[in-house]
Order: structure tokens, then C-alpha cells, then sequence
């Protein structure tokens, strides 16, 4: 096993108190990807602690339905680490109601717009944040948009698009080429 | 000393893009800055759901027009990971030319506006007269001076014939010595100088602490790239050394960024000299499978990552990126304490922030 | 003697307002500012940073929520009467943001557009043209036409797409590979109409890329700025007519040479009559070698 690989299971191993399965994976230019699901939303926060021992570097936070919306029945967050070109993914599953997770931006600075940002567009409470509140999204949009949007997407999916359309019919009827 | 809070826009700053500042000063010097995101929200991580593989490679190089070729190709990377395709080596290589060309002419444009801002109208000009060899060999060789339309899932759109490549070759030589003396410019000439050294400095412990990337990390000393650290297509048989500097200031960001274009002259030549024969892309049209990948590469303005979630279907579960400006934002802040109100224009434009690629 | 000196047109303030876009009809508007060899000077055009002295209002983008506020404040401090140009497919038809929670444009349902130049984004050769539009607007119809002539292009551009309803499967994959929602087909009785409207169109040419007989094909045409009261008539148009089955007379659409090319690598006088047979029945005709309609 690589030097990096193996110094990542043993910090995970000291911060959370018992061994944890990363499945390891090489691209085709043999660079590597760590994947990694934690069994407590909880554990994320120490876990970031050990990687910022090692040296990592937080390099994203993704939040997504599972399965694909409409058909949700949990959510993930997954959190991206850089380890001088090794990208180490910690996963967390959140159920529907009342997902909760600890906020990282006390150990990454740069977590914090992360947080807001997956906070803004899912049901996701971030415990701890030192400033939730909205980044991206306007005041006047709902929260949650991408959970939101899902009976509401079929009702709006195109909407512009079909008046447009109409309009070019029009036209078209009006003054055939 | 009394404390003020100034609300500062795209016009006081020079910016080509709506993105505000709440700007606390103290005197005439800023102690304090909050950045109001969100202008050029379009919604798009949530439309890219909404459309298949193909449509967001067209949707994805809309993201940002500076770096535009930097998302379709790494969005690329990501489908073929997943679906297990070894994309021809002439398409690697045609990836890396697109690549560096649109960091050629992004370079510029942050360089310019650096100039601009300064007051060298002069430069100004010189510079986006410069940049006009980088827009029109995209246009000729590309068909768009903006957005390259260059990638496909399995390959690139492209297929230079030795004419096309001996016209990119003899622009590439019109840039080689009025780039190398542009930086020479940015070195040294006295105006410049005095007004970007020292200036904004963020020390490499900052740097690592707000996780910046791209020239703004190795400005400060950090010797990050991800063609060296995590290499996708051709970078692993290219030859060229990390620009790095150290200062940490204005200057040396501008300096890395024009090493960088002179290098990318060079990528782009060793490219075009390498180029192997055969197809430019796969001819199939791949089934993706269920499964999550991430996908990276160097932007113009450094580490772009991207975690695409599949279910089988040609449309993502969850299509998340995390663009090179985005960590940058927030060191603007220790850039600037401390500084004069009047350079605040120059320095936010260091960090060359990309406005559309953050809010998305 | 009496002689009559026509005074020099005005000059014209051009004031330039984005309201969300991926900033590349902004960073081409800051070269068509910059560089004499666009000729907006030439034109008597000079650009403000003051919108309360601004004739003409150039906007970018598709206007997304959160701008929209600050967007239109601004554009009431330019005075009437003003010209208002709508740059790339974004302000026209909301371009590849259109139906995000986002977005609110086309930016015509908000405020009164006069002229559009679509493209994404458009090279400057065709925002020059466009604002030279305006002007000659704002100047009452007087003033220079540009001729696209004028601004060579060079062969490999992406510019109008151009349709050939002969060549046309009707496969659709082009309506499929298309982000900017700009293509659309219709059953009709005669057969299966093709519509792309050019003011949705982002010139990636996804679609020619991708149609498999070439009936799709990017034009060097690269002016196609409009009066707004043009813009729904900005369409390429065809129709694939349906024929009857010359074996068992059901209708379909003709297989399209292209195809029987790739298909059959060469058309020959034997290939060319599977043309005009339904799949079915060139299925039974090239397989089976029959030589009589069995249906």
C-alpha cells in the first residue's frame, strides 16, 4: 500500500476508535481516489481534525439526494480531501428529516461557504457555523431549493421554454418562409 | 479612529462582472471585508440535473467564458472515468492545446486589467492587442474567439490538418517575444513596480490556512499544479516546471500568471510536436454505469474539481463542482487589512476572481 | 453662395449594464472597447461608466433573481428616449439558463428591447454590427449599414447553422444534444417539420457534431443582429416529407442517401431502391434477397 494511503488509515483509525474501511482506486494516469463512509454524521468532525494533521486540504463539500430526485429517500454529503494530489472522500448518509451535521469551518477556514452553501440548497442543519446564512440564493427563493424544486420542477420544467416556442410558432404562421 | 462601513460594486472596481463588497475601513485602511455573492447565480449546479451528458458539456462551457474549455474537458474526464474509456492519445493531447490557449488569452485579459487598473493605459492596450493573436487562433482553429466547443465524451471535436497546425504554430511565434517582454514589463518598469510590490501580501501559512489554489497559492510559495500532482491527459509527457514565486503580493501573482503564459506557448508546441497520429475520439456512444468519480485539473486560476454521481441513466444524480476562485475569495480579506480603500480595486483583481464561476 | 454642411452625426453614449451572464459577451464587449480595429469609434460611439448620460443600453446576461433589482434600477436612470441592444442568446431567449430557479429572463418581459444580437457569445465583429443598428435607431434610420463584408471570417467558424431537410432522418439526436433548448420537430401530415431558432441557438454545434448525415452544418454567417420585432421569425426551417412505402404503401420518411451510405458503403442502382421501402420491408429486401413485396 502506498506511504499516503496508509498514513490516512491510521489517523482515521486513531480519530474515530476502531479501523475504517477506504476503498482505494486508481485512474487510468494511476493518480489515486480514496472513498471512505463514516457510520455517524458526527464522526466527520474529528475525522477532519486528524486529515488537517496530515496536512489535507478541504477541496469540496457535495451534497446530493439518493437516490436521484424524486424518488429520494436519504441524503449524503460527501466531503473532498486534497493530500498533495490525493483525493480522499469521507461520506456521511443523512436521513430525510432532520439531517444534521457538525460544521468543519472551525477546522477549515474554508469550509465555511461550503456550509452555507449546501445549507441553502438542501435540509441539511450545520451545527455550529459561526455566520448560516444565505450566500448564493436570493432572500425572495425558497430554502431548499434542490429538494424543493422536485414536485415543482415537473410543473416549471420548461415553462419558458414552451412560451418562447409558441411564439416562434406564431410567427412562423404569420409570415411562412 | 473612526470605522466605516463602504458597500463597494463591479464599477468602483473594475470588474467585468456584479459581485459586491461590504468593506469595513478604519481611516483611510480596510479592516474589514465581506463578500456579497450571488449576482451571477444561474442555478446551474441544479439545471445540470435537468439535462443529459451531452447538453451539459454545452451547458458547463457556459459556466465562465475565461476558463470555459476547463469544464466541458474535466466534466469529460469524469464521464470516461466512470464508463471505463480510454479517450486516443491525439485527443489528450488536442485537450491539453485547448487548455493552454484559453490560459494564454485568460492570463492576458487578468493582466490587462491590471494595467488598466494601475492607469497604463498604454499597456493596456498593448496587452489586449497581444491577446487578439490568442482570439483569433481560436476562432480560426475553433470556430468561437470564446467558447472552443472542443470536447466530446471519448475525445475532442477537433482534428487539426498540417495546415491548421503549421497557422497555430506561426501564432504561437508572434507571442513568444511580446510575451517575454511583457513580463520583463511587469518585472521591472518603475510605475508597476511601486505599485504591486508588497502589496496584498498573503503569506504561504495564510495561504495554506484559507486553502487557496491555483497562481494565488503559488504566489505565495506553495509549488501546487494539478498537471504535476494528480496528471490527466497529456501532462504526464509534458515538459514544464511549476511557476512559483514567493512574495506573496500583487506582483507575484502577476508574475506567476505570465510565466504561465509563456509556458503554455511551449505546452502547446511540444504538443503540436508530439502529436500522434490516429482518431480524435471515440466513435461510440458509451453507456455511463451507476457510480461516483472525481475529475480534476488546472484552471487558469488553479485546482478545479469535480464529483459527478451516476445512476445509470445519461443524466447525473448529482453533477458538484468546486471552481479554482471560490477558496480564493476568502483571503481576499487578509490581503487587504491594512491596506488603502484606493488599492482595493487592484488587489481583489489579483486574485483574478472569477464572478460567474463562483455563484454558478 | 449658399452652401449646406451636413453637421457631423452626434456622438453616442453606450452604457453597459450585466445582469448575470458567464461574462464572455463581457470580456468581448471590453475588446470591442479597447481595440480601434472594431471600429466603434469610427461609428461616433464612445462608452460611459454614467448611465445618466447614456443613448444606448447594452446588456449582457439572462437576468438572474437576484440581480434583478439593481439591474432595473439602473437601467431607469438611463433616459428615455434610449435604444436598448440585447447581447448573446442570454438577454434574447435566456439562452442555456433558460427554466432555472434562478433566471427570469428573456429580459424583454421586463423592459423594451430594440435590437438583438444573438450568438454565444457573438464575435465583435457582430456586436459592432448590431450596435451599429441601434444607432442608425437612435438616429432615426440615417447612418452607416454595416456590411458584413467588411469583417472577414475565417472558414472553420460557428456561426448561423444552415438545415437540409433532404439530408434529415428525422432522428432527432440533434433536439437531444442541444443545451439551448433550440431545436424542436413536429408531426405534421406532410412529414416531420424541423425548426431551430436562432435566438436560442449557443453556436456550439452540438447538434451538426452529432447528426449522423450531415443535414446540420455551422455557417460562416456570423451577423444575424435583428430588430426585436424580427425576433421570432429568426428560424432555419424544413420539412421531411413522408412518403408511402413503394412495397406496402405505409407511410415514412425517405431513407436519405447519406445514410444508404453508411449503410451500405456505396449507393448503387440496387441500394438506391431500398430508399424508398419502409424498414421492414428493406429489412425482408436486403436480407432475404427477395425480390417481391411478401406483405
Amino acid at each position: 500500500m502506498h506511504e499516503v494511503e496508509a498514513r490516512v488509515e491510521l489517523v482515521l483509525a486513531g480519530a474515530l476508535g476502531a479501523r475504517q474501511v477506504v476503498a482505494w482506486r486508481r485512474d487510468v494516469k494511476g493518480v489515486a481516489s480514496g472513498w471512505c463512509r463514516l457510520g455517524e454524521p458526527e464522526q466527520v468532525l474529528p475525522a477532519a481534525r486528524a486529515l488537517a494533521g496530515l496536512g489535507a486540504r478541504l477541496s469540496m463539500v457535495s451534497a446530493s439526494l439518493v437516490p436521484a430526485a424524486p424518488n429520494a429517500t436519504g441524503r449524503e454529503v460527501a466531503y473532498h480531501f486534497d493530500l498533495d494530489g490525493t483525493t480522499l472522500t469521507l461520506t456521511l448518509e443523512l436521513p430525510l428529516q432532520g439531517a444534521r451535521v457538525p460544521s468543519l469551518t472551525p477546522v477549515y477556514r474554508n469550509a465555511d461557504w461550503q456550509e452555507r452553501e449546501f445549507r441553502e440548497l438542501y435540509d441539511i442543519e450545520v451545527l455550529g457555523h459561526p455566520n448560516p446564512g444565505r450566500l448564493f440564493v436570493d432572500r425572495s427563493l425558497e430554502p431548499a431549493l434542490f429538494e424543493r424544486l422536485i414536485p415543482y420542477s415537473t410543473f416549471i420544467n420548461g415553462a419558458s421554454g414552451e412560451k418562447l416556442w409558441r411564439q416562434v410558432q406564431a410567427a412562423q404562421q404569420e409570415n411562412p418562409s | 479612529m473612526s470605522r466605516t462601513v463602504i458597500t463597494l460594486g463591479p464599477r468602483q472596481l473594475g470588474l467585468e462582472e456584479p459581485m459586491y463588497f461590504r468593506v469595513q475601513t478604519e481611516g483611510d485602511r480596510v479592516c474589514g471585508l465581506e463578500v456579497l455573492a450571488g449576482q451571477v447565480h444561474r442555478g446551474m449546479e441544479h439545471l445540470t440535473l435537468k439535462r443529459n451528458f451531452y447538453q451539459n458539456i454545452t451547458l458547463l462551457e457556459r459556466l465562465c467564458s475565461l476558463c470555459s474549455n476547463s469544464h466541458p474537458s474535466t466534466f469529460c474526464t469524469a464521464l470516461e472515468e466512470l464508463a471505463g474509456m480510454v479517450i486516443p492519445p491525439r485527443a489528450e493531447y488536442l485537450r491539453a492545446v485547448a487548455d493552454e490557449i484559453k490560459r494564454i488569452a485568460s492570463h492576458l485579459f487578468n493582466c490587462a486589467v491590471v494595467a488598466h487598473i494601475v492607469g497604463e493605459h498604454t499597456l493596456f492596450r498593448r496587452v489586449m492587442e497581444l491577446r487578439e493573436i490568442v482570439q483569433q487562433s481560436k476562432e480560426t482553429i475553433y470556430g468561437n474567439r470564446m467558447d472552443l466547443a472542443a470536447n466530446c465524451i471519448g475525445g475532442v471535436r477537433y482534428d487539426p490538418d498540417a495546415g491548421a497546425i503549421d497557422y497555430l504554430k506561426n501564432q504561437l511565434e508572434r507571442l513568444k517575444s511580446p510575451l517575454e517582454e511583457l513580463y520583463r514589463v511587469f518585472e521591472d518598469a518603475a510605475v508597476l513596480r511601486a505599485a504591486t510590490e508588497g502589496v496584498g501580501v498573503l503569506t504561504r501559512e495564510q495561504a495554506n490556512e484559507f486553502g487557496v489554489v491555483g497562481p494565488v497559492a503559488r504566489a505565495a510559495g506553495i509549488d501546487y499544479d494539478v498537471r504535476k500532482k494528480s496528471p490527466y491527459g497529456a501532462y504526464d509527457r509534458l515538459s514544464f516546471q511549476v511557476a512559483i514565486e514567493g512574495a506573496g503580493d500583487v506582483r507575484a501573482r502577476a508574475l506567476v500568471r505570465l510565466a504561465e503564459a509563456r509556458q503554455a506557448v511551449s505546452l502547446i508546441e511540444q504538443c503540436l510536436d508530439q502529436l500522434p497520429n490516429g482518431p480524435v475520439a471515440l466513435a461510440s456512444f458509451p453507456e455511463v454505469p451507476a457510480g461516483e468519480v472525481i475529475a480534476k485539473s488546472e484552471a487558469p486560476r488553479g485546482e478545479l474539481i469535480y464529483y459527478l454521481k451516476t445512476d445509470g441513466t445519461d443524466l447525473p444524480v448529482r453533477l458538484k463542482w468546486r471552481v479554482p476562485s471560490y477558496p480564493n475569495w476568502a483571503a481576499l480579506g487578509e490581503m487587504l487589512k491594512g491596506e488603502p480603500v484606493s488599492r482595493i480595486p487592484l488587489i481583489v483583481n489579483s486574485i483574478d476572481p472569477c464572478i460567474s464561476c463562483t455563484d454558478r | 453662395m449658399h452652401t449646406c454642411k451636413v453637421p457631423p452625426a452626434p456622438k453616442l453614449r453606450l452604457y453597459r449594464i450585466n445582469t448575470g451572464s458567464c461574462n464572455g459577451c463581457d470580456v468581448e464587449l471590453a475588446a470591442t472597447e479597447a481595440l480601434t480595429r472594431f471600429g466603434l469609434e469610427r461609428l461616433g460611439l464612445s462608452f460611459t461608466a454614467d448611465p445618466t448620460q447614456a443613448d444606448l443600453v447594452l446588456i449582457t446576461g439572462p437576468l438572474t433573481v437576484r440581480s434583478k433589482g439593481k439591474v432595473l434600477a439602473e437601467y431607469a436612470q438611463v433616459p428615455d428616449p434610449k435604444i436598448t441592444v440585447l447581447i448573446g442568446v442570454c438577454p434574447i431567449s435566456g439562452g442555456a439558463f433558460r427554466d432555472s430557479y434562478a433566471v427570469l429572463g428573456p429580459l424583454d418581459e421586463f423592459l423594451a428591447a430594440d435590437v438583438n444580437i444573438p450568438g454565444c457569445p457573438p464575435r465583435p465583429e457582430a456586436i459592432v454590427a448590431g450596435i451599429a443598428e441601434a444607432a442608425r435607431l437612435w438616429r432615426g434610420g440615417e447612418g452607416p449599414q454595416l456590411a458584413p463584408a467588411g469583417f472577414p471570417a475565417p472558414a472553420n467558424l460557428r456561426g448561423r447553422m444552415s438545415y437540409r431537410a433532404e439530408a434529415c432522418v428525422g432522428c432527432r439526436m440533434c433536439q437531444h444534444v442541444c443545451a439551448g433548448g433550440a431545436i424542436r420537430f413536429e408531426e405534421q401530415e406532410a412529414g416531420v417539420s424541423f425548426t431551430l431558432w436562432h435566438n436560442s441557438c449557443l453556436f456550439c454545434g452540438m447538434c451538426s457534431h452529432y447528426c449522423p448525415t450531415g443535414a446540420l452544418t455551422p455557417t460562416g454567417e456570423w451577423n444575424l443582429a435583428h430588430p426585436q420585432a424580427q425576433k421570432y421569425q429568426m428560424v432555419e426551417q424544413g420539412v421531411v416529407p413522408r412518403i408511402s412505402c413503394s412495397c406496402c404503401g405505409v407511410p415514412m420518411l425517405p431513407v436519405v442517401p447519406e445514410l444508404m451510405r453508411k449503410g451500405y458503403r456505396a449507393l448503387t442502382r440496387e441500394t438506391a431502391q431500398l430508399q424508398t421501402l419502409c424498414s421492414e420491408c428493406r429489412q425482408v429486401r436486403s436480407i432475404g434477397g427477395l425480390q417481391r413485396c411478401t406483405k
